[in-house]
């Protein structure tokens, strides 16, 4: 089977640092010694943000895992999941989490000297297979373990992409010829080239894939030369990694155009621009540090009497957003910098007022006029009203 | 106006008789049982006779009453016997009662339960109690059945005969009446049955309940429970009501006297400050009798507010914690047990005692997350029904069991294949309601009693702490079988490693994991040791009989040195 198409160019090589692991492990054990596998340590209180860089880097923090009794399960496991993984390197297959949590399930029942290995269910394997990427600092895609591509829906009259194939041929892909359908990524974003028909003046990432898709069909991409996109929700790996591409290889200004609320700001927004404190060894892949917050602002809300709702504190989910942003104003480094002071400020406005207002609320202002919204986010870009 | 009329006591309690026990056919079954098995214990214990019990519940055709079965119910015991003169009155007159307000811990108080008894039996099959009674001056039984005359509130002998009975002394009652039978679960009639026998350590009883075999369970104890003396009222304990009705059982004698003997811890000093804190010199030496109702108050509120020592704890009896801890036996094969017997103190300025046997048994395989089996007790009388409003329950849910290895949801009964016993006999026990279900829950009573769950929370801690470190030690050690093989293996088949390299990782392995097995087991040694030393202590107290213990301690030491060496086999050459 042909290899695959590298996320990036990987430093190491995997088949080969696995084999030093494990020499090492194995030797270690020759000499009565305790083995220790050491991964990133993937949380906030290892992550570091310089505005300069832009998004969230790993610490020297480590998770240590040392053989004793109770951790030779995890050890037996993580070698056991490594050795697939290394097969389906070896052969060039790939699979999601899911399949491979059931790959391990018919392995176990094919021997039973396994058995005592076995998941009970599929976060079990999830831990482990996160666990050996942190390990190795490699991605999962480079380990051939691929998630769905979620997201990230883009309308455009001026961009080309031409996609390199996994056997060298290539694909070019005109998303003005698509009609009404959108370009959906991959998530292989070293795979694509880029290339603008026409000066592209900006990227409108819209949290809400049906918003992206009304705004579209009523001619935002025709009226503006612009890449429109749907990020659905907080970014998959294929969002992130395509917004990155479209800042490094056509430099446009992007704009971010979601809800004002606590779990936008800071696991959607955030995410997309500086990445995650779980994904710390992947964010300088999956982030796009260029990318401003359109709104919905604080000042939207008076300046178009945007109706908008007190944060029902009895909701758990929005409740614990709020309770997670006093949490974040405090120990997160993204909106502790100063470059990120007035997105911090956006989080105790909304600390404060408990209020949160939908981008869809932009559609209040003038039903009459289908094509309020597109001019209210024209005139926001053109005056300079973002963060 | 309509006519005021007046009515029998018996007139009152025979349209009344679920105040008493008798609200459904199930619990009149019980009730009913439980007066009889509470006289014949009472009267043995008056008598010093080590009591001995037959009891039989059997269904004997269909009830009168709808959805009800005739249950016969016998009761009988080798105590001292009933004087032919009071049988009408011991079985069919209300109030008729040796016992009442005297301030003894004995089971029976008022003298209404037997008494409704017979008239549930009467009321619902047209009988009274049939009985047989020898005491042992007579040389023949006298047999009758005994009805209650409602209207006058006593009661009449009917065919009455004197009869040959084998036994020297004893008493033997028959019930038949409407009523439905269970024998488990909180108003089970078993579940009565296994109360008793529990906190009468000195009782041997025989019994069949329905279709189930005779079972004779016999006694632990030789020694019948040494009553200790009435005591007399603490005059704190008293309402102004109460108080002058006590007054005129003294007839005409002056305020001083009725004060220093009808009450406990009264002195002369008492007396004076009385006087200080209120009471009008001149009514101290004033015949109780002449006193107004004015001058009683002014009396009552001066002795309320004087401080008075506590009273006497000396009033109540305990069952012990060695009794305790061999009756308990009687109940099943149990893994382990805690029993704890508080000194005496008071609570609510009554003399109050609380026992506390906690037992995990063998045999009571509940369903899983199935709370423990509570049995309360109140002078040695099971109570049975609304446990949620008892003192005993309430000290059992605010105490937190977690700490003590147990399962706990939040606020309520622990959870496993436990008995939870707890035991509180004072002279004046207050129930809240005239059937003896429920102890009154004060606030000292509860705190009470929740010292006592949390002594005997610790000590049966001790066992289950041993118990988890044993199964960490064989979690411990299964770990290291099962994944020590496969993680080395794993890593020769990617590192292409040769059988030798195999073979010395796997010995390298199994030392590292020795190592941890060690410090398992030192765990192990040192929650067996803290068992041990407890069981010593207790065997001191003579809980546990010592062939028992001893076996017990050979048996620990030799299973500790068998995990040790077990270890040892996988530890070759560690340290």
């Amino acid at each position: 089977m042909a290899k695959l198409i590298a996320v990036r160019e990987l430093k190491i090589d995997i088949p080969k640092e696995a084999k030093i692991l494990a020499e090492r492990m194995l030797k270690d054990l020759e000499n009565s010694k305790r083995p220790v596998l050491e991964a990133v340590k993937t949380s906030l209180d290892n992550s570091f943000y310089n505005s300069k860089v832009g998004f969230l880097t790993p610490g020297d923090k480590v998770v240590r895992t040392e053989l004793n009794v109770s951790s030779v399960q995890k050890l037996a496991r993580v070698v056991f999941v490594l050795e697939i993984l290394l097969g389906n390197l070896e052969v060039g297959s790939v699979n999601t989490k899911r399949e491979l949590y059931y790959m391990a399930k018919g392995l176990i029942k094919g021997n039973s000297r396994l058995k005592p290995l076995d998941f009970e269910d599929q976060p079990e394997s999830d831990s482990i297979i996160d666990f050996i990427g942190d390990m190795l600092e490699v991605y999962r895609e480079e380990l051939n373990c691929f998630a769905n591509d979620r997201g990230g829906q883009t309308y455009s009259q001026q961009l080309i992409v031409t996609e390199t194939m996994a056997d060298g041929e290539k694909a070019v892909i005109d998303l003005s010829t698509l009609g009404t359908s959108p370009f959906q990524p991959k998530n292989k974003p070293q795979s694509l080239k880029l290339k603008a028909r026409k000066k592209i003046d900006f990227c409108l990432v819209v949290e809400s894939e049906g918003t992206a898709n009304t705004l579209a069909t009523m001619g935002f991409t025709k009226r503006n030369n612009c890449i429109l996109m749907g990020a659905q929700g907080v970014p998959s790996n294929g969002v992130r990694g395509w917004c990155k591409l479209i800042q490094e290889q056509l430099d446009v200004p992007m704009y971010f155009f979601g809800d004002l609320d606590a779990y936008t700001m800071q696991n959607i927004f955030r995410t997309l621009k500086a990445g995650s404190a779980a994904s710390l060894i992947r964010n300088a892949d999956f982030s796009a540090p260029n990318v401003r917050f359109l709104g919905v602002l604080p000042e939207d809300v008076k300046k178009y009497d945007l109706p908008h709702y007190k944060v029902k504190e009895s909701d758990p989910v929005e409740a614990r957003a709020l309770k997670k942003a006093k949490d974040v104003l405090e120990n997160d480094p993204f909106f502790l910098d100063k470059k990120n002071k007035n997105l911090a400020d956006i989080l105790r406005f909304l600390i404060k007022e408990k209020i949160r207002c939908e981008q869809q609320s932009y559609f209040s202002v003038d039903p009459k006029d289908p094509i309020k919204t597109e001019k209210i986010i024209i005139e926001k870009i053109k005056r300079g009203s973002y963060v | 106006m309509s006519k005021i009329t007046k009515s029998s006591t018996a007139e009152y309690f025979a349209k009344n008789l679920q105040q008493v026990g008798f609200s459904s056919p199930l619990k009149a079954v019980l009730t009913t049982l439980k007066e009889a098995v509470d006289n014949s214990l009472d009267a043995c214990e008056q008598a010093g006779i080590l009591p001995e019990l037959i009891i039989e519940v059997v269904k004997i055709g269909s009830g009168s009453t709808k959805n009800t079965d005739l249950i016969r119910i016998v009761v009988e015991d080798n105590g001292p016997g009933i004087d032919p003169d009071d049988l009408a009155k011991v079985y069919g007159e209300y109030l008729a009662s040796s016992k009442f307000g005297r301030g003894q811990c004995s089971r029976g108080q008022q003298g209404i339960g037997i008494s409704a008894a017979t008239t549930w039996a009467q009321m619902t099959n047209a009988k009274g109690v049939q009985v047989i009674s020898k005491t042992k001056n007579m040389r023949k039984a006298i047999s009758a059945q005994v009805d209650v005359d409602i209207k006058s509130n006593t009661g009449t002998l009917r065919n009455k005969e004197t009869m040959d009975w084998d036994r020297p002394h004893g008493t033997r009652v028959e019930f038949a009446l409407d009523g439905r039978v269970q024998l488990n679960g909180d108003g089970g009639l078993l579940t009565y049955i296994e109360g008793t026998i529990l906190v009468n350590p000195h009782m041997t009883i025989k019994y069949k309940l329905v279709e189930n075999d005779w079972v004779t369970i016999e006694r632990v104890s030789a020694v019948s429970p040494e009553l200790p003396e009435a005591t007399l009222p603490h005059p704190h304990t008293f309402k102004l009501g109460e108080f002058i009705t006590h007054a005129t059982l003294f007839g005409k004698v002056p305020l001083s006297k009725f004060l220093k003997t009808g009450f406990s811890r009264i002195s002369d000093q008492s007396l004076k400050d009385f006087v200080k804190n209120g009471l009008p010199k001149n009514l101290v030496e004033k015949p109780v009798t002449s006193l107004s109702e004015e001058e009683f108050k002014k009396t009552f509120q001066a002795v309320q507010a004087t401080e008075l020592m506590a009273p006497s704890t000396k009033s109540v009896l305990t069952v012990g914690e060695e009794s305790l801890s061999k009756s308990i036996l009687r109940l099943g094969e149990v893994d382990f047990f805690a029993v704890v017997t508080r000194k005496p103190c008071i609570c609510d300025f009554k003399p109050v005692v609380v026992e506390v046997a906690l037992a995990r048994f063998k045999t009571r395989q509940t369903e899983l997350d199935a709370p423990v089996q509570l049995l309360r007790f109140a002078n040695r009388v099971p109570l049975q029904f609304d446990k949620s409003g008892c003192a005993i329950t309430w000290a059992i849910e605010s105490v937190n069991w977690k700490s003590y290895g147990l399962q706990q949801p939040k606020d309520s009964l622990p959870i496993g294949p436990y008995i939870f016993a707890v035991s509180v006999v004072s002279p004046f026990i207050k129930f809240k309601n005239a059937s003896k279900e429920t102890i009154d829950a004060s606030e000292e009573l509860v705190a009470e009693i929740r010292l006592a769950l949390i002594q005997a929370g610790q000590k049966l801690s001790r066992h289950i702490k041993k118990e988890f470190k044993e199964a960490d030690l064989e979690r411990k050690l299964a770990h290291i079988e099962q994944f020590g093989p496969i993680l080395v293996e794993s890593l020769a088949r990617i590192v292409g490693a040769s059988d030798a390299r195999k073979k010395k990782a796997e010995e390298g392995l199994k030392k590292l994991l020795g190592r941890d097995s060690e410090a398992a087991i030192a765990d192990l040694e040192e929650a067996e040791s803290k068992l041990l030393a407890q069981k010593k202590k207790e065997r001191q107290k003579g809980i546990g009989s010592d062939e028992e213990s001893q076996a017990e301690e050979h048996v620990d030491v030799i299973s500790v040195k068998a995990t040790t060496k077990k270890a040892a086999g996988t530890k070759k050459g560690g340290k």
